[in-house]
């Protein structure tokens, strides 16, 4: 790896004791590992939890990172998302295959009703409601921002089978949403 | 770049050319600035479920929650260097040093101006000693008519 991890220095500033550089790390890190967790996770405690465990394990992995090695976002996501998969194993609800799982509740409500807090809990429920692969690809590639390459290696795949995970969950995901008449959260664009 | 491969790109990284591999990234704008009504079709469509996902928001942490973070971070005690690592340390060891350097230069002063000379033929005058005749000063040069 040739280029330089941004979060290097502040991995060797938190080593070095630096007073403002443990807040730093958690404004840095904080809202993105948060937002990871609650949309694998669909619940906000358990996510505040997860990123309360992420935290901690920055704080020891701070003294031992070596620059050079994955880049330390790359190593934080896979961290945050194993923490997600022993929280969603215990739930029994991980499906790792393309069984379509349990079906959301989609019945319809009128477009005045469906406020931007309703149309965020319905996509939060279809987002729930896919495999767990697709989810992660998902939320690294589009949520997180993450580049193909980057999500892949956070997941451990190659970058076509990310590609064919991201394509079967947008697939779904717009026949789900749009089955619950896709006016209501397709129809009204902000141009 | 093939318009199927145009479609099949938007279908998996959707319709923003900032998500799309960077590798492609050129091709497929050069593709998408030719209006292929096919490539155009896909872009909307890819940019309609964009829109649709861009509505789930998280909220920001909650303050408790950072505290709790900032908490679990090594604490105030341990994070400080031992305390013969700390840059103040060697001011108030001097300190301490310089009080007791000038408490004994004072007492030794003080010995020297009260205390006779010894080994010399005349007894000096004590500074404290006000019963003799003469002080310290009675024996210097009056230069007041100078």
């Amino acid at each position: 790896m040739n280029e330089e991890d941004p979060d290097a220095e502040l991995l060797a500033r938190i080593d070095g004791r630096e007073p403002g550089a443990v807040r730093e790390m958690v404004t840095r890190k904080l809202p993105r590992l948060l937002a990871l967790a609650t949309r694998m996770l669909g619940d906000r405690d358990e996510a505040s939890d997860v990123a309360q465990e992420v935290f901690v394990r920055i704080w020891k992995q701070a003294s031992r990172w070596q620059r050079g090695q994955a880049r330390f976002d790359t190593w934080l996501h896979r961290v945050a998302l194993n923490l997600c998969y022993d929280r969603l194993r215990r739930r029994q609800e991980v499906n790792l295959g393309d069984d379509l799982p349990e079906p959301v509740d989609q019945a319809p409500l009128p477009e005045d009703q469906l406020d931007e807090s309703a149309r965020s809990e319905r996509i939060a429920a279809a987002l729930a409601a896919l495999p767990a692969r697709q989810r992660e690809a998902l939320v690294l590639q589009y949520y997180q921002e993450l580049s193909n390459v980057e999500a892949a290696a956070v997941m451990g795949i190659t970058v076509d089978a990310l590609e064919s995970l991201l394509s079967r969950a947008r697939r779904t995901l717009r026949s789900r949403l749009a089955g619950e008449r896709g006016e209501q959260v397709f129809g009204k664009e902000r141009r | 770049m093939t318009p199927e491969r145009f479609r099949r790109l938007t279908e998996a990284y959707g319709a923003m050319p900032e998500h799309w591999p960077l590798a492609e990234r050129a091709e497929a704008k050069a593709l998408l600035a030719q209006h292929d009504p096919a490539v155009l079709a896909a872009l909307a469509e890819a940019r309609s479920l964009d829109l649709v996902l861009s509505r789930h928001d998280v909220a920001a942490p909650e303050s408790d929650l950072i505290r709790r973070i900032l908490a679990s971070a090594p604490s105030a005690s341990l994070r400080q260097a031992p305390s013969w690592k700390r840059p103040n340390w060697w001011i108030s060891g001097a300190g301490l040093v310089g009080v007791g350097v000038a408490g004994i230069a004072a007492g030794v002063l003080a010995i020297s101006l009260t205390a006779p000379f010894s080994g010399s033929g005349a007894t000096p005058p004590s500074l404290f000693d006000q019963t003799g005749e003469s002080t310290v000063f009675s024996n210097a040069s009056d230069w007041s008519d100078q």
